[in-house]
């Protein structure tokens, strides 16, 4: 039972620093209305920027806003240079540039910065917190607890006047453009602060489990997340991250021993599947309203 | 003065297709002016040439000059053309469906949270009283007219001194048809709002304009006032349904040629 609870509230804690990462994507879906497959790079690019101040001796309580400033200003010149151009492509346009972006970004910051791991130390200590017989992963509980200020902070942002606007323009560029929105500057926005909830995922898993390359594989959990969630919906988030957080540490936690070990991916690839072919807008995103 | 003037106004889409072939029309301060034309005749381009919405399309003014004010709008992006009061309703409504009304009001609006906000929109409540009563249903999910109107509110929120409207009567009952050029009469007449007026519907578009244009494969073919258009027999021919009793008997059987074409 100790066992269960374990693996339970570690996944779930896992699972919400799942949410974490994918809280970048679902903001610029919910904003652009477009998938951001290199989130996961992004991520990964936020985590060695910080790595690269902490190491040359900048204090962690600076380093963290400023990788945040450095991110924001990243998302909106990704918009500039890249996404301005895709304005009234298909979106199948923007799902290869962001994917191809996700490829150039995993192989140039590693390339330039080193592919060897670097450990981020954010003082959290590595001590579990004991509770009862079970044993909790302290980084994890740490970086659970952001998730859940960050998800709540995103939901009252769009309810926020900027919030609404970026909601509209996710739902019809061109009439938003009609009444005045500026269209590019939303993508912009909403790129960067896909980049600063970026900087919190990459500094929480870079001192879970290094800062190297294998940050970016958060994507593919990532996407999960928001598969299963709801593309566009910030409670989704919360609750497909927790479910794939928990799925993928029970499930493995009983098979691995059987299997020889790798049982998490395929639960995630099978969660992937399984919501797409039973509810292919998730738990809580929104259906596509067709009046005639 | 006029408020709007377009002069041989040319638009070619992909680079290749010709979509109108140097329009000029005039839009006066206050005036509220109507250009008709059956589908596919230039007058959605013509709209998006004004407002600015063609790049999305591919499509591009080549020739001419668009002016608002005495000054050139081409080469302007559309949120700094609505910024200098035009605004442009696009065909088929295109509110915000995922948003409630309320928010599809606060997303048009530039300002921040002041008492103007407030003030214009009681005022859209006011001629629109039925959106209010849907205030917290997502507007996806309103009736036709209802999203009509509410993309006229929306577009009211920009504070605009012309306002465009591509097809308002698209898809909706003579009666709202009716219901809602009234409401764009009495907005016209309240706030000299210049009105330009895109339809298919010249019976009833006629009989709220001053002047018109009617357009045809991207040209201007004729223009005037609303009783010189109404008075003209091709005009009643083929925009009106016919102007008296059709004694069918007496039909000729080939397709009376429209005279402007000869």
């Amino acid at each position: 039972m100790a066992y269960f609870l374990e693996l339970l509230i570690n996944g779930a804690l896992t699972g919400l620093m799942y949410s974490l990462a994918a809280l970048g994507f679902v903001l610029i879906y919910k904003s652009a209305g477009v998938p951001n497959l290199a989130q996961g790079a992004v991520v990964m690019t936020a985590a060695y920027v910080v790595w690269i101040m902490v190491s040359s001796g900048v204090p962690l309580w600076i380093a963290i806003p400023a990788g945040m400033a450095v991110m924001f200003a990243f998302g909106l010149v990704v918009e500039r240079l890249l996404l301005r151009r895709m304005v009234g492509q298909p979106v199948i346009m923007v799902v290869m540039l962001t994917l191809g972006l996700e490829i150039l970004l995993r192989g140039l910051v590693p390339g330039l910065l080193g592919s060897t791991p670097r450990s981020l130390d954010l003082g959290i200590g590595f001590a579990p917190v004991i509770l009862g017989d079970v044993f909790i992963n302290r980084t994890y509980l740490v970086g659970g607890t952001i998730a859940l200020l960050l998800v709540g902070a995103s939901l009252l942002f769009f309810r926020t006047r900027i919030g609404t606007k970026l909601r509209a323009v996710s739902d019809d560029h061109v009439s938003s453009w009609a009444v005045g929105i500026s269209v590019e500057r939303a993508i912009g926005i909403s790129w960067g602060l896909a980049g600063v909830t970026a900087v919190v995922a990459g500094v929480l898993w870079g001192s879970a489990q290094g800062v190297d390359w294998t940050l970016s594989m958060l994507l593919f959990p990532a996407v999960a997340v928001v598969i299963l969630g709801g593309i566009d919906s910030i409670p989704g988030v919360l609750v497909g991250g927790i479910l794939v957080g928990v799925l993928g540490s029970v499930i493995p936690g009983y098979l691995d021993s059987y299997v020889g070990g790798g049982t998490r991916d395929v639960v995630t690839s099978l969660i992937i599947l399984l919501t797409i072919m039973v509810r292919p807008y998730g738990i809580f995103g929104r259906e596509d309203i067709e009046r005639i | 003065m006029s408020a709007l003037t377009l002069e041989n106004v040319e638009v070619i889409y992909d680079k290749v297709f010709l979509a109108i072939k140097g329009v000029s029309l005039e839009v006066g301060k206050g005036e509220m002016v109507a250009l008709l034309g059956s589908n596919g005749a230039g007058k959605s381009t013509t709209l998006k040439a004004i407002s600015g919405l063609l790049g999305p399309e591919r499509g591009l003014v080549t020739r001419g000059d668009v002016t608002w004010d005495g000054q050139s709008l081409l080469g302007r992006g559309a949120p700094e053309r609505v910024a200098s009061g035009l605004v442009h309703v696009l065909e088929g409504r295109r509110i915000f469906g995922h948003l409630t009304p309320d928010e599809n009001l606060i997303a048009a609006w530039r300002g921040g949270n002041s008492g103007r906000f407030n003030e214009l929109r009681d005022q859209v409540y006011t001629y629109f009283p039925r959106l209010k009563e849907r205030i917290k249903s997502k507007a996806g999910y309103l009736s036709g007219g209802e999203q009509q109107m509410l993309a006229i509110g929306r577009a009211l929120m920009t504070e605009p001194r012309l306002i465009m409207l591509d097809e308002p009567s698209l898809g909706l009952s003579p009666l709202l048809v009716q219901e809602i050029f009234g409401i764009i009469q009495e907005i016209n007449a309240r706030e000299h709002l210049s009105v330009l007026l895109v339809e298919q519907n010249a019976a009833a578009t006629l009989d709220i304009v001053s002047r018109a244009y009617l357009i045809e494969n991207g040209q201007i073919v004729m223009s005037g006032s609303a009783e010189v258009l109404k008075a003209n027999p091709d005009v009643q021919d083929f925009y009106l349904g016919g102007a008296g009793k059709v004694d069918y008997r007496n039909v000729k059987h080939y397709r009376r040629r429209k005279r402007w074409l000869a």
